[in-house]
């Protein structure tokens, strides 16, 4: 009977992990338009409980997936792209330093190049008040036109990552350094291993819709299989109860 | 007559343990380079059967064969034939196309897998996904530089035109008989390994599980059935008991 009780444990677990899997990719369609996203991909791992005991499945980790999205030109100056690997770095609210790869900035009312949610690029210098047309360079110079005169006004740097798949994910497209993933190591765009930038583009979704969705087609499947084997391991369950008749 | 209940009920024990294993194929039906357990029932210890006697004279009567006392399962093996190669197009995950085992590195002691979900730790380690790390032919952990890494079909890493190490792979002749499992995806080798030959690194796949889920389902519905009838034999047996007690006894 104990292990009636086993079998039923082992399904459910596998039931549960398909539940988290397809929470997983759910979300990855949602994000199918999503600037700047990554598409995640839960690893789960064989379960092995005391002394190898077969106990199912198990969700281990999310990992993002580095694929390019694809690049998307737009008529916005401060849309950049990355080509290659990196990030941008900017600041929350709470002062904390966050990572991106979603370049849509703006410039706020104080003149200050921000994300749609209002969170600063960080870089070297200030747009001074009545700057026009504010430009970044494929190197990362930052320069606009101060009295009529194209001014350089600072450098932006990105941030690389050992392990970019293990940063945490903080919402709105934004990241944050994990142990698994290493802390921050920043330079100039385009030189060493960092990307470079590319103005009046974005970075699209690297969500592959045709592979999500034979996912989700896997995903079902194998959760019926473990309910099917679910209901059976009660089916053998109540046969041994009924054994003796009354 | 106890004989037969305990057999019919040694039957219900192994079709328990058949579900267990399917059902824990079945969990990882989708983890990369899982192998699925199989397991077989043989014939139990079987005793001798004689004609019966009356009891009162000591000598045996007549033999008739033998009478089998149930079912056993078998040893555990590991099914060891490939999984569906899948593309992922992502640049840390790696399948073998052929044979061979990754060496990984674990607390526990040295193991191997098929499972090649890599990734590059945050001291540049290159490590499995449970973090453990992948060793190359001499023992020793691949560290990558920073920068994308490109892996040959012999193993050979790259990073930037530059080589860093080489992944070793490592194959049995018999792994069925060679190798035990021991931790959660993976092997451990009861010698040096055996086989002459090892497949191809494929960068941006991944080996898949080799589940096979039609038969899964059908071996399912087997055990099922086979569950059923020993139960049934039980009951019989049972009800057989319950009327030589209730009918044998009686007096005119």
């Amino acid at each position: 009977m104990s292990s009636l009780y086993q079998i039923l444990n082992i399904a459910r677990q596998s039931m549960m992990a398909r539940m988290q899997d397809l929470d997983n990719t759910s979300n990855n369609l949602a994000n199918v338009n999503t600037t700047g996203y990554k598409s995640s991909r839960a690893n789960f791992q064989e379960l092995l409980s005391n002394a190898n005991q077969m106990s199912g499945v198990e969700l281990r980790s999310t990992q993002l997936m580095q694929g390019a999205g694809a690049v998307q030109t737009t008529l916005n100056n401060l849309d950049l792209s990355i080509t290659g690997e990196g990030f941008f770095q900017v600041k929350l609210a709470n002062g904390t330093l966050a990572y991106t790869r979603s370049g849509q900035f703006g410039l706020d009312a104080q003149s200050r190049i921000v994300t749609p949610d209002g969170n600063q690029l960080v870089w070297s210098g200030t747009v001074p008040a009545g700057a026009q047309n504010v430009l970044v360079s494929n190197n990362g110079e930052v320069s606009a036109e101060v009295n009529g005169v194209r001014t350089t006004l600072g450098t932006l740097q990105l941030a690389r990552f050992s392990n970019p798949g293990a940063l945490l994910v903080k919402g709105n497209s934004l990241y944050a350094p994990s142990d698994a993933s290493g802390t921050a190591t920043t330079g100039a765009p385009g030189t060493g291993n960092f990307g470079s930038l590319r103005a009046n583009s974005l970075e699209q979704s690297n969500v592959n819709v045709a592979l999500e969705m034979t996912h989700l087609i896997t995903v079902q499947r194998s959760f019926q299989v473990s309910s099917k084997a679910f209901q059976q391991a009660d089916t053998m369950m109540q046969e041994a109860i009924q054994m003796r008749k009354a | 007559m106890i004989k037969g209940l305990y057999a019919a009920a040694s039957a219900m024990v192994a079709q328990i343990n058949q579900q267990k294993l399917l059902t824990h194929n079945a969990a990882n039906m989708n983890t990369p380079g899982f192998k699925q357990t199989l397991s077989s029932l043989s014939e139990w210890w079987t005793t001798p059967a004689y004609t019966a006697t009356d009891g009162i004279d000591t000598t045996y009567g007549n033999w008739l064969g033998n009478l089998g006392l149930g079912v056993e399962s078998l040893p555990e093996i590991s099914d060891f034939s490939s999984g569906a190669l899948e593309s992922t197009g992502e640049i840390y995950d790696v399948a073998i196309s052929g044979e061979g085992f990754f060496r990984v590195k674990t607390p526990d002691g040295e193991r191997l897998t098929r499972d090649g979900r890599f990734n590059r730790d945050a001291k540049g380690n290159l490590v499995t996904v449970d973090g453990y790390q992948i060793l190359n032919s001499a023992g020793q952990p691949i560290v990558l530089p920073d920068g994308t890494p490109s892996f040959a079909q012999d193993g050979t890493v790259t990073v930037n035109g530059v080589n860093a190490g080489k992944i070793a792979l490592v194959s049995f002749k018999d792994p069925e008989t060679e190798l035990t499992r021991d931790g959660e995806n993976m092997f451990l080798a009861a010698g040096a390994p055996t086989g002459e030959s090892v497949g191809t690194i494929e960068q941006g796949y991944l080996e898949m599980s080799n589940v096979d889920s039609a038969s899964l389902m059908t071996q399912m519905v087997t055990v099922a059935r086979a569950y059923e009838a020993a139960q049934k034999m039980v009951q019989n047996q049972d009800e057989l008991l319950g009327k030589s007690i209730s009918t044998l006894g009686k007096i005119g």
